[in-house]
């Protein structure tokens, strides 16, 4: 059996074992998914040492990465400012003394620092992010196109903008007026909530099948084959 | 008596509904998408064969690839029908594999649509692989003046300096699109805030999975994001106008994975109709 035969295999077989979970608990179900947590968590160690750590930091600051020509020439120079990246490194490495009830305060320095940079870049991610979906929320109610009156546009726009003013009233716990009038428009705006929960669950079904037809359609294309292969 | 049914003849009925379409590899035409159909529009008038490129984030592993796989499938096809080269890379590790086997694939099955024509790794696309950072990869990308020298080598280990493919791409500006295929929370919304100068953002096109089209719409209302593939659904109403295009082109899955798809919908709604009318009856029974 190639190795690639085997990969479909036993991928096939762990894909029935998860499954197996739907008729009831077992064993078989018990040990495929320790063995998918396990993977997921050491495939990300793997994949970072090989394809960041030692490709981009370790092979160019050891000069790993440097040819020597039969004449003695290179293919490129040493570049000695790569040592710096030790200093990150090192930097880096001092969250492990999270495990010493002396030395902690030296883990609260990588904390700091990686908190001040997530705060950061949250504040950029925010007017970047958000600010738009604001300005994108200030919409016309009456829309002409080429000087025609747009129907479908201006009623899409105005069920846009009571939607949002209704739900936003909704959660607007400052002052409660007792008028009837506002009271509907916050209870107009629980409903429109509980729509869109419909359509976030409706959407996760879908998503779910669509998991499952792909799996299906690997049973039934690539590990069935490999599956006949090894009887015939 | 159908309210006592077991959970199990559920699963059981719902597999039938999906596995039938996928055994017989039958496909029904899928339904119009506006959202695919503008997305389509808005790579068939990308310019060609002027240097920039466009950027492919696969950034789903095998819990998504159904449908984040299909999408990008048709996009990245369409992208290499129109010689539009292709840079392809991963903010999340699981996607690694998928960037090297995808667009291989769809090479090799153009070269036999046109046996006089070749797309090759190196000028039609690359893979930059699995890069490490998360937002500070987009922002260094953001902010370089050299971004061969900034990324360095491909995930072959190919110095990029050397591949004809980045020959004229120096700038963020040099990227004239983004494409975003994920269904991770919060993985669309780094490339929103980070991937962008004062000067310049490339429009961000998105492949969301069913579960975050709701999210999804809001990028799409408020312009943050210029096109959107909707599940599976949009990978096939993109198939059905690449075939409509090219009618040599041969079907690809997201047809008859969508067919599939409607077909144990259809399953569920009958059970959710037979189950509520079932409950209605016994309730007017007991009255």
């Amino acid at each position: 059996m190639s190795w690639e035969a085997a990969t479909i295999f036993v991928g096939g077989l762990g894909t029935l074992a998860i499954f197996s979970f739907l008729a009831k608990e077992n064993p078989f179900y018990r040990i495929f998914e320790h063995l998918y947590i396990g993977i997921a968590a050491g495939f990300g160690i793997i994949l970072t040492l090989k394809s960041f750590l030692w490709p981009q930091i370790l092979q160019p600051l050891l000069g790993l990465d440097i040819q020597t020509y039969p004449d003695g020439t290179r293919s490129q120079a040493y570049e000695p400012l790569l040592l710096l990246y030790i200093v990150p490194m090192l930097f880096g490495l001092l969250y492990y003394f999270i495990f010493s009830a002396r030395h902690s305060w030296l883990a609260k320095l990588v904390i700091g620092f990686t908190l001040g940079i997530s705060g950061g870049a949250a504040f950029k991610g925010f007017f970047n992010g958000t600010f738009p979906q604001i300005t994108g929320s200030f919409k016309p109610l009456l829309v002409f196109s080429e000087q025609q009156f747009d129907w479908f546009s201006s009623l899409s726009n105005i069920v846009f903008i009571a939607t949002l003013l209704s739900v936003m009233y909704y959660f607007f716990f400052s002052f409660r007026s007792e008028s009837r009038a506002l009271g509907k428009v916050s209870a107009s705006g629980r409903w429109l909530i509980m729509v869109c929960c419909g359509a976030y669950f409706g959407s996760t079904v879908m998503a779910r099948m669509a998991l499952l037809v792909e799996r299906l359609q690997f049973l039934m294309h690539d590990w069935w084959r490999v599956v006949l292969g090894m009887w015939t | 008596m159908i309210g006592a049914i077991d959970r199990r003849v559920i699963y059981l009925l719902v597999l039938l509904g999906l596995s039938i379409p996928l055994l017989k590899n039958y496909s029904v035409r899928p339904a119009p998408i506006a959202a695919a159909a503008n997305l389509y529009q808005l790579v068939e008038e990308l310019p060609s064969a002027n240097g920039r490129v466009a950027l492919i984030a696969l950034d789903y592993g095998p819990n998504l690839v159904a449908e984040n796989g299909s999408q990008a499938r048709v996009m990245i096809e369409h992208l290499m029908r129109r010689r539009i080269p292709v840079v392809l890379t991963a903010l999340y590790a699981q996607a690694e594999p998928y960037l090297e086997a995808l667009p291989q694939e769809i090479a090799n099955r153009l070269m036999l649509e046109f046996p006089d024509q070749r797309w090759t790794y190196g000028t039609d696309w690359i893979n930059l692989g699995y890069r490490v950072g998360g937002f500070q990869v987009l922002q260094s990308i953001a902010k370089s003046d050299n971004l061969a020298n900034l990324l360095k080598k491909d995930a072959r280990g190919n110095p990029l300096t050397e591949l004809p493919i980045f020959s004229k791409v120096h700038t963020l500006k040099d990227i004239m699109l983004v494409g975003e295929f994920t269904g991770l929370v919060g993985m669309l919304d780094i490339y929103l805030q980070f991937l962008q100068t004062a000067e310049y953002r490339p429009p961000i096109v998105h492949g969301c999975t069913s579960i975050t089209i709701p999210d999804a719409y809001i990028f799409l209302d408020s312009g943050q994001i210029s096109g959107l593939l909707e599940g599976i659904a949009g990978a096939a109403w993109y198939s059905e106008l690449l075939s409509k295009a090219s009618p040599a082109r041969a079907i690809d899955e997201s047809r008859v994975l969508n067919t599939g798809l409607g077909v144990a919908h259809l399953v569920v709604i009958a059970l959710m109709i037979l189950g509520n009318l079932t409950m209605l009856w016994n309730r007017r029974r007991s009255e």
